[in-house]
């Protein structure tokens, strides 16, 4: 497209003629690019609006592989209920359980956790009625309070072993947390 | 007139940037982009997921079984849904499950709509089929959390003690409630 004709004066003048042809050719030479920047930026708009860039995270969790009775000292156990409303009940060992915020679980998770070492068992009794994000909501609570555990924990020279496990909610715990 | 005239069509836009970069998006976003699963295309709920604070893990692209626990868009009861991301493995659990064959009708599908007794038995098949099998529930955070508990106890049952609850993440200045 576009290429001038200097055949004869570069027969004529070697060095120089083929110097400028080139330099001649260079210049003239045009691509016309718009179809191309259309279709890219046809597929560029089309990817970047189908994409979503967060992919789902994951929470993971282990289970005990058997429903075994462990007895543990009742001074080393935190239980959480969760009522079929949502409402987060705790109670150490044998004390009445009494309701919390999720805003305040984390500072108790790390409170309690941190008097007592690694002995401190929680375990998470959520009512079948309750809807499972309410679930997930608590254990990120924990999940959260387990970075300032291990940190706290570290500086007092131990290593932090989560003790944590998922029950069922039985009768009885229902009855106790019924009327609060 | 002729000056005017001439201007015109000496005017040349240098395009080369704009298309170096115009590319280089093209093939970042290419390359990120992921497509629906055909199992996801199949399917008639969406998952409203569970929100937790932001993490680093993210839910492993290889021999993934995946439990969905879905409420329909249509009829809007609750139902398990069991679906796996190794084609072959897919093909085997479900080829030895003959019930579940002549229930679907020969039909080539990737994600099955199961019961707790249908997926006890799938799920033992997927750990004889391949025991690295990682599990994720993907749950609706509406859902009551015994259909959760009752899966959880499948689980267990098939010693698959170790697996994910698929989450999203919560933008950062929204706190819980």
């Amino acid at each position: 497209m576009g290429v001038a004709d200097f055949g004869g004066e570069a027969k004529r003048e070697r060095r120089g003629g083929k110097r400028r042809r080139k330099k001649m050719r260079r210049l003239r030479y045009r691509l016309d690019m718009t179809p191309l920047v259309d279709i890219a930026f046809l597929l560029l708009t089309f990817f970047m609006l189908t994409t979503t860039l967060v992919t789902p995270q994951v929470m993971e969790m282990t289970i005990p592989p058997e429903r075994t009775q462990v007895e543990v000292r009742q001074s080393e156990l935190l239980t959480l209920r969760i009522r079929s409303d949502g409402k987060v009940f705790y109670n150490l060992g044998t004390d009445a359980p009494q309701a919390i915020a999720l805003k305040d679980l984390e500072s108790l998770a790390v409170r309690e956790n941190v008097r007592l070492k690694n002995r401190l068992i929680t375990v998470l009794k959520p009512s079948p009625n309750v809807p499972y994000g309410r679930v997930i909501a608590v254990l990120d609570v924990l999940n959260r309070a387990e970075v300032q555990i291990s940190e706290q924990l570290a500086r007092e020279g131990l290593k932090r072993e989560r003790r944590f496990a998922l029950a069922p909610m039985t009768e009885q715990d229902e009855q106790e947390i019924a009327g609060l | 007139m002729p000056k005017v005239k001439k201007r015109r069509l000496g005017f040349v836009l240098d395009m080369t940037p704009l298309v170096d970069i115009t590319f280089l998006l093209l093939t970042f976003f290419m390359l990120t982009a992921k497509f629906k699963s055909e199992a996801e295309s199949q399917q008639r709920f969406t998952i409203v997921r569970p929100q937790a604070t932001a993490d680093t893990s993210r839910l492993p692209d290889k021999d993934l079984a995946i439990i969905k626990i879905g409420i329909d868009t249509l009829v809007g009861d609750t139902s398990y849904y069991y679906e796996m991301t190794n084609e072959t493995d897919w093909a085997q659990v479900v080829g030895s499950m003959e019930q579940l064959q002549q229930s679907l009708g020969g039909q080539r599908v990737r994600q099955v709509k199961v019961n707790l007794q249908e997926l006890d038995e799938l799920i033992r098949r997927t750990r004889i089929v391949r025991p690295t099998t990682r599990f994720a529930i993907d749950a609706d955070r509406r859902v009551r959390y015994k259909w959760v508990e009752d899966l959880m106890d499948v689980l267990r049952q098939n010693r698959a003690t170790i697996f994910n609850f698929v989450t999203d993440r919560r933008p950062p200045e929204q706190p819980p409630m």
